[in-house]
């Protein structure tokens, strides 16, 4: 089961925080923090995409500035995680049309939706591409 | 509606480079939010408010105008409400309750776009309240044929949340028979929401949920075999990966189908994933997508563990994984090989490739190197252990901090596991001390003065070691306080040796004294006074530094020295010798440390299918399942017919089958007997005569020592302690005649849901007017109410020849249901919150008697005290009644308990009720407090 999602930019600033367990305020900004000094400072051509973190692991890849980290347990499948990130970063760049980091600033309630969409309660829940976008067109459109 | 004005505000606080700057901007925007809340901006503010709450700013108002536009007819209205709640709110806040209705509305709306709305909301913060009130409608729009994929899919992930989270309050094993088709839906995407959902229901309802095996292999094969797949679901031509991965995870809860033409399908599947797979493709996703199938794959065929062929397949697949350029197939490959490892009788296709995995160790990513360590870990036996121990110690020193806790951890269990020689152990152990340092975590030097104490024959070895240890230059707070423990129960083994003299040994270790931390400082205090009592020649020394730190500023320094001063300066040795006297050795115990490590490997959402560690502890953790499964089987009891019980039973019972006609309760012994392995025995119809309560029984049900049975012979005394699920219990016999008593024996017979072991067995003399205790380990698995009992047997008069009839004795235990209860406090007003939730199906167990004694508010309250409840003051209304919140722990669950008592002084009665989360504890522990109230006396 995905823990949390964060997506965040080189210099540590969190676009976007998804989490699945319930934690507190203090716990959330500590998570934050630990996780991107874990990734950020990794090889990107030299290691792995997954890294233990605490009792369960991070399943991350970096796009251009961002890291897309995924939280998950340690039994879970690493690649099917991986991909799911990249389908989910497909899906950001189908909607926005070629996603940038300030897109993810500025329609932050619709990143939330479009995960919503993709992942629920942990899982990941669709996995085609024209399904989400037919959907997301659709709610984008509704007053 | 336009959100203009958020992008123009967002747009302002990113230009604010400093804090003070940002602090204004959402001073003001704050201010403004609040003077001008009106509806048809509302949307906007709340927006606004969460954007300043995700930078992380603190928000107090606004919560109730989110909650307003949840009500909204409008979509992006009611959307923004429910975002706000899942992000401002968690299960546990009390704003939530306001919105269950509203949540409920929505679920029942004809409008599925408010039904989705609806179940994200309860799929982000679904806690135990909306589990008890929403579970039901969510179910609904799961089965309902007139619900279109969009709601299936979701409310099929909202139903997982909630059962994870709160599996009691949903009734799963009803629901088996219309969830399961859902399996069958042509929509991929709920079939892979509903795929995950099964997969947790039958890891706790295997029996119920047995069905989706062959469900899951046909769209396995649909998947894998036939090309007739919806072109939607093809990710980078490979057909719904994360489906065929799911799939193939939840068929390994099942052991392989015993249908023969079910058997070869999956048989088949496999054989044509690992065919597929022969060339990699150079796309990344393509090769991640077909990797992620392949190693689940593989998994599933190691579980099977019973096809050779297969099973050769994967070992050369991983052997090809360990070698790849690419870091993540390595990283994968070493992790799948782990598993192979747990699984294989035979060792070969592994350890040919064991210098591999050695250089693994020395990998660029610290991930693969962890993963090179949990396989050689597991691959680690006694005919490759040296090896393996050695490369791990020659490479700890350079092994980076993250990793070297769990190395020396690791290091440590297998030395220990493997060591045929007590020497290669102790010099293995003591090696390690001194390269990690500071990493070796306290478990490990206390283990190894466990296993010295324990035998005799490495005692004198060790104290050798542990001295040249110290004399070298370097000598870490762990060695130096294996050296002090050692030497000062063993130092007199090699006083005679040269250069080992009481004086050397004492030099060696006061060199160190100076600069050592305090509590090894308080070790070597004690050590000294070993040794005045060992070695009488170097009591000046000693009684100089007892004399110095008398004066020392701490206390717990100050009052060791002092007391030790006077012990040595008293005028007869007699006091010194009994402080002194030699340790005994502890009692075999299982090693903290692989527990240690079984914690953190546990903490997963979905079961473990196997752990690291070799075949050993793959075999514990699936008994450790076959119990947990049994228990829910049990529990589920009332759900499903005694009918597929009994052909449960009856299929995977060993020996003669058993007639379909068992009734539940029977039942409930049968299945004890289908775990040959639980506890020392289990009572069987063997004619055995019913055990009998000792005189001291009761009182021993709230106390934790006293007499247990007494007669002219022996008498049994008992010292108890528990810990959550774990109990136990000392049992000393005391001979109470003149003669010897003979071929004594004790032993101990548990009952369904209590596992009892014998941890030291009584020894078979006990000498005229002698003690001698026994030991035994309870583990509550459920619901009991008849205690586990020892049979005691001895003949009398061995010395003096004449030898009377042997004595056997059946006594029951002094072990309740209660004694398993720990104190839980919660709130006075939470309580009949809680208690209320917990009216219905069939949860409380009242009764109304009279008590025999006039009441008295103190020894109830003591009564109810000792078993483990924590007691409310001023939670219930009437001040003479009690109530008692505990939590019951056994090894498969936790079961919430509340008690209610209500005296009535007048008429000399009371009422008892006792609501529990599992209605199997509820009658048992209400009929134990009852009689327990009965016993009191006057």
């Amino acid at each position: 089961m995905i823990r949390f999602i964060l997506v965040q930019n080189r210099q540590g600033k969190t676009r976007v925080a998804k989490w699945y367990v319930p934690y507190t305020d203090d716990e959330k900004t500590r998570l934050k923090g630990e996780v991107h000094r874990l990734v950020a400072t990794r090889d990107q051509r030299h290691q792995s995409n997954f890294v233990e973190f605490q009792n369960h692991k991070v399943v991350y890849r970096r796009y251009a500035g961002l890291f897309f980290c995924f939280c998950v347990d340690a039994n879970d499948n690493e690649l099917a995680y991986l991909e799911g990130i990249h389908f989910f970063v497909e899906v950001l760049d189908a909607f926005f049309g070629n996603v940038c980091e300030l897109d993810l600033v500025f329609n932050f309630y619709k990143v939330y939706a479009i995960i919503d969409e993709v992942f629920l309660a942990g899982e990941i829940q669709e996995t085609s591409k024209a399904v989400v976008m037919t959907r997301l067109d659709h709610l984008d459109k509704l007053e | 509606m336009s959100m203009r004005g958020l992008t123009v505000f967002i747009a302002d606080l990113r230009k604010c480079r400093i804090h003070e700057l940002e602090e204004k901007r959402i001073n003001k925007e704050m201010a403004n939010i609040r003077a001008q809340f009106k509806r048809y901006q509302k949307k906007k503010y709340v927006c606004k408010l969460l954007y300043m709450y995700i930078l992380g700013w603190d928000i107090d108002f606004g919560h109730a105008e989110a909650v307003s536009l949840i009500s909204s007819d409008k979509f992006s209205e009611k959307q923004m409400g429910y975002l706000a709640i899942t992000l401002l709110l968690t299960e546990n806040s009390e704003l939530i309750r306001l919105v269950i209705n509203s949540l409920r509305k929505d679920l029942d709306s004809q409008n599925e776009l408010f039904n989705c709305l609806a179940l994200h909301a309860i799929a982000n913060t679904g806690g135990r309240e909306m589990a008890e009130t929403l579970a039901r409608e969510v179910q609904k729009l799961l089965i309902s044929p007139m619900s279109k994929g969009f709601v299936k899919k979701k409310a099929a992930l909202c139903l997982l949340r909630l059962f994870r989270k709160h599996s009691d309050v949903l009734p799963a094993v009803e629901w088996a028979e219309r969830i399961l088709p859902i399996m069958d839906d042509p929509d991929v995407g709920v079939v892979t929401s509903a795929a995950s959902l099964i997969t947790a229901l039958a890891q706790q309802y295997p029996q119920q949920y047995a069905m989706c095996v062959p469900k899951a292999i046909r769209k396995l094969q649909w998947l894998v075999m036939e090309s007739n797949f919806p072109s939607d679901y093809i990710y980078y031509k490979v057909p719904a990966p994360w489906l065929q991965v799911k799939l193939l995870r939840l068929l390994q809860y099942y052991p392989i189908p015993d249908d023969e033409a079910l058997r070869q399908r999956i048989l088949d599947i496999l054989h044509c994933i690992i065919q597929n797979s022969r060339e990699i493709p150079r796309n990344v996703q393509h090769a991640n997508a077909l990797h992620a199938i392949l190693f689940e794959t593989i998994n599933l065929v190691i579980h099977f563990g019973c096809e050779p062929d297969l099973l050769a397949q994967a070992a050369a697949l991983l052997g090809r994984f360990i070698a790849s350029k690419e870091t993540n197939v390595r990283y994968l490959g070493l992790e799948t090989m782990a598993h192979l490892a747990g699984a294989l009788d035979n060792p070969e296709p592994i350890r040919r490739h064991q210098e591999l995995i050695l250089a693994s160790l020395r990998d660029r990513d610290v991930s693969v190197r962890r993963r090179g360590l949990d396989l050689l870990y597991s691959m680690c036996d006694v005919s490759n252990s040296r090896a393996i121990v050695r490369e791990l110690l020659r490479y700890l020193p350079m092994a980076d901090f993250a990793l070297r806790e769990e190395m020396v951890l690791k290091i440590a269990i297998l030395t220990e596991k493997f060591a045929t020689e007590y020497q290669w152990y102790v010099d293995t152990i003591i090696k390690l001390l001194s390269t990690a340092g500071d990493q070796v975590g306290e478990e490990i030097w206390h283990r190894l003065i466990q296993i010295v104490l324990g035998n005799e024959g490495l005692q004198e070895y060790a104290a050798r070691v542990v001295l040249s240890g110290l004399r070298a230059p370097h000598c870490p707070e762990n060695a130096l306080k294996v050296g002090a423990y050692v030497l000062g129960e063993f130092g007199h083994l090699i006083a005679n040796e040269p250069g080992c003299s009481p004086m050397d040994q004492f030099k060696s270790l006061h060199a160190r004294f100076s600069t050592a931390p305090l509590a090894t400082k308080v070790m070597l205090l004690t050590t000294y006074l070993k040794f005045v009592n060992l070695f009488p020649e170097i009591k000046e020394p000693c009684l100089r530094v007892f004399e110095r730190y008398r004066y020392a500023l701490d206390v717990e320094l100050q009052q060791r020295a002092c007391e030790y001063y006077h012990i040595v300066n008293r005028d007869t040795d007699e006091l010194l010798q009994t402080v002194c006297e030699e340790m005994p050795p502890y009692p075999a115990r299982e090693s903290s440390l692989v527990s240690r490590l079984q914690r953190q490997y546990l903490d997963t959402e979905d079961k473990r299918t196997w752990v690291v560690g070799g075949k050993e502890a793959n075999l514990e953790l699936k008994s450790q399942d076959a119990h947990s499964a049994q228990a829910h089987a049990l529990a589920a009891g009332t759900a499903i017919t005694n009918a597929t019980l009994a052909a449960a039973a009856q299929a995977s019972a060993p020996g003669p089958a058993r007639t379909a006609e068992v009734n539940l309760l029977n039942l409930d012994e049968d299945l004890s007997h289908l775990n040959p392995g639980e506890g020392g025995s289990v009572t069987g119809p063997d004619g055995a005569p019913e055990p009998v309560r000792g005189a001291g029984h009761v009182k021993l049900l709230t106390a934790g020592q006293g007499v247990l049975y007494e007669d002219d012979t022996i008498q049994l005394g008992v010292k108890s302690e528990y810990h959550g699920y774990q109990g136990r219990l000392v049992i000393y016999t005391g001979n109470q005649t003149g003669d010897v008593l003979t071929s004594f024996a004790i032993t101990v017979h548990g009952v369904p849901h209590v596992k009892a072991t014998t941890v030291q067995a009584a020894p078979t003399l006990i000498q005229p007017f002698a003690q001698a205790p026994y030991l035994v380990n309870l583990e509550c698995h459920g619901a009991f109410d008849v205690p586990p009992h020892i049979h005691v047997t001895f003949g009398k008069g061995g010395t003096s020849g004449s030898t009377a009839a042997p004595v056997s004795l059946h006594i029951q235990l002094p072990v309740s249901i209660a004694k398993f209860i720990e104190p839980f406090s919660m709130a006075a007003t939470d309580f009949f919150q809680r208690w209320r939730q917990l009216s219905v199906n069939k949860r409380e167990s009242q009764a109304v008697f009279s008590a025999r004694e006039p009441f008295q508010p103190e020894p109830v309250r003591a009564l109810l005290r000792s078993t483990g409840l924590a007691l409310l003051t001023d939670a219930d209304p009437n001040p003479n009644n009690f109530v008692g919140v505990g939590i019951l722990v056994t090894t498969s669950e936790k079961v919430g308990c509340l008690l209610r008592l209500e005296p009535s002084k007048e008429h000399q009665m009371y009422r008892i009720t006792v609501r529990t989360t599992n209605e199997n504890f509820s009658e048992i522990l209400r009929h134990h407090v009852e009689d327990m109230v009965n016993q009191i006396e006057g």
